[in-house]
């Protein structure tokens, strides 16, 4: 595959999605992305990406309804040549069990190019693209707290059997408050831990074979740890929740009863103590939150490229262009800020906040732009209106981050 | 004309959005609607009527049915009473997950303490009271009036929306509160006539 692919070739693959795939849609979903201002600052090395991604996104599309339908049927997934695609793509280089194209290879070079791949991807079906059996979080995490055989461990097995992974932090009670998750390791007198404890909307859940969960230690913030672990193991089960959208990441809860968990498991060993848990993982986390951010504009993106293709000439579609291009650029300007600045949480936040939010409104703007039942009559479309919902839970809610973006309260001196 | 709203209200506050439907169509069938596709309660639907499969609404108790060929599509006074009482009905179900978020929120714990005593949250909790007032007085005396109507729903999608973020993950999840809510708002976007503004403004 090259990037180079004509946008008629690609249109004429995604004519067979339906509706929604027809080749005046698909014409118009790969026809702008690189007319854009935000799209022309790009290195060119990441242009190129984003060309191929956006061959790869127009595939996932093929399968958008029937993943949304049977998320899981996993014999579509595994015939996705894109998917196996992204999965090897998704895997740090010297893990990888074949080599990938060479535009491929800036997708784990940078977060600016995630970002930008991401988009496109999710241009297609983020459904399909969160289907993946790619190493996501877990392997971020692994990459930022796992020793050389830890991360051996992970993507060998990633390697040789093609399988999804988990990351399990949220806990029922407690949502997203990672400080305050109640899954416990307890020394097991044999040696190692046993893990104790509730996860629930994970991806992969039931499915996954590899992943990494959070689990304390002892009171503190500073002794939660994150591990390994492997199915199938004793006590650890796990069964997919139904999900009004974004359905092909089989998000489900796990529970683990006395799961033996080996030293050798607990990631960070090697780090000091302030590395080893959340802290550590801080970074991971800011690229995923931008992921998801930069998935959502993807999704915006469908939906206003099929309201364009379904009511052309509309007076309203020059201003949506101009919010979607925006939010391009901030996701670009910000994925560049956090390749040079890492450890600055607050701009991905903003990103974050912007792109659900509108990702949102560009729903409802499709809603009234169009007749009466379009949403009933386009599945696709009426799909991803359910699907942006989904990045508002993920990785932070509206109010979470509002609060990690507010200002610091100004010094008054008394009497000014 | 206020009685009927407040009853479908009720229904659908009391009952849900399939039990609410059934008064708002009020003997209306897939031939009045405006679109190409009409929404029915499932247990409403014809024998032989040709529907789009949504296995969401079907939990709802809510089925999409293509209208018949020929057709005579309601007159717009009709249509905009139907589309007066379905948003009652919307009405009762935003009602219901606002008491649900509250239930919710009093029940979660957020750095030590319940997350209803938050600001942020107050302050969501509080506009969507004020916004259920408004909507419900709009219909009263504006319900005759197509655009008044039409932006009535376009607050409700929008209240739900800022009500379902405060469920978090289990909001989107199973037997959610957002499954509702979504559903209501197709079945909106089946019924409720509009002329698209053709502006980009929320």
């Amino acid at each position: 595959m090259t990037p180079a692919t004509p946008a008629a070739d690609v249109g004429g693959r995604t004519a067979t999605a339906g509706a929604a795939g027809s080749p005046a849609v698909a014409a118009a979903a790969t026809g702008r992305a690189t007319g854009t201002a935000a799209a022309r600052s790009l290195p060119p090395a990441v242009r190129d990406l984003v060309a191929g991604c956006r061959e790869l996104g127009a595939e996932l599309r093929t399968l958008a309804l029937a993943v949304d339908r049977a998320p899981e049927d996993h014999r579509l997934l595994r015939r996705c040549g894109a998917l196996e695609l992204l999965r090897v793509v998704g895997t740090p280089e010297r893990f990888r069990p074949h080599p990938v194209p060479a535009w491929a290879r800036e997708f784990t070079a940078s977060c600016l190019g995630r970002v930008a791949a991401n988009i496109e991807l999710a241009r297609g079906d983020a459904g399909v693209l969160n289907a993946c059996a790619a190493p996501s979080l877990a392997g971020f995490t692994v990459d930022a707290l796992g020793d050389e055989r830890q991360q051996e461990l992970f993507y060998g097995e990633l390697a040789r059997t093609g399988c999804w992974t988990f990351f399990g932090m949220t806990e029922p009670e407690h949502g997203s408050d990672a400080t305050a998750l109640r899954t416990r390791l307890d020394r097991d007198p044999a040696g190692g831990f046993l893990m104790h404890g509730t996860k629930r909307y994970v991806a992969n859940a039931e499915r996954g074979s590899v992943g990494v969960v959070f689990a304390r230690v002892g009171p503190t913030p500073l002794s939660i740890r994150a591990v390994l672990l492997k199915r199938p193991a004793p006590g650890f089960t796990g069964s997919p929740l139904e999900m009004l959208g974004l359905r092909g990441a089989r998000i489900g809860e796990m529970r683990f009863d006395a799961v033996p968990v080996p030293e050798e498991h607990v990631l960070g060993r090697h780090l000091p103590l302030s590395r080893r848990g959340l802290w550590g993982a801080n970074r991971a986390f800011t690229v995923v939150r931008l992921q998801i951010a930069a998935q959502a504009l993807g999704v915006a993106h469908a939906i206003h490229d099929q309201v364009r293709a379904l009511r052309p000439g509309r007076p309203g579609h020059d201003l949506v262009t101009a919010r979607l291009d925006a939010a391009r650029q901030l996701l670009y300007d910000t994925a560049a800020e956090v390749d040079a600045r890492p450890d600055d949480r607050e701009p991905a936040c903003v990103a974050k906040l912007h792109t659900t939010h509108l990702a949102v409104r560009t729903a409802r703007w499709a809603e009234r732009e169009l007749p009466p039942s379009a949403l009933a009559g386009h599945p696709l479309l009426e799909k991803w209106c359910r699907d942006v919902c989904a990045f508002e839970f993920m990785d932070g809610t509206t109010n979470i981050l509002r609060l990690a973006v507010a200002p610091a309260p100004a010094s008054h001196r008394e009497g000014s | 004309m206020r009685e009927t709203l407040a009853e479908c209200e009720r229904a659908g506050h009391r009952d849900g959005l399939a039990a609410g439907l059934g008064p708002a169509l009020d003997g209306a069938g897939a031939d009045a609607a405006p679109g190409s596709v009409a929404a029915l309660p499932s247990a409403a639907v014809p024998p032989r009527a040709s529907l789009v499969p949504h296995p969401l609404a079907a939990r709802e108790g809510v089925s999409f049915v293509r209208r018949p060929a020929r057709h005579r599509t309601a007159a717009p006074e009709r249509l905009t009473a139907l589309a007066a009482r379905l948003a009652a009905v919307r009405l009762g179900l935003t009602r219901r997950l606002a008491e649900r978020a509250v239930d919710h929120l009093s029940g979660r714990i957020g750095g030590g303490e319940p997350l209803i005593r938050r600001q942020l949250v107050l302050g969501t909790l509080a506009d969507a009271r004020v916004e259920l007032e408004v909507a419900r007085r709009t219909l009263r005396v504006a319900g005759t009036l197509p655009a008044a109507v039409a932006e009535v729903h376009d607050r409700l999608t929008e209240l739900d929306w800022e009500l379902a973020k405060l469920l978090g993950g289990s909001g989107y999840a199973g037997d959610g509160a957002l499954r509702g809510v979504v559903v209501s708002r197709l079945v909106a976007n089946c019924w409720v006539a509009r002329e698209a503004t053709g502006e980009a403004v929320p």
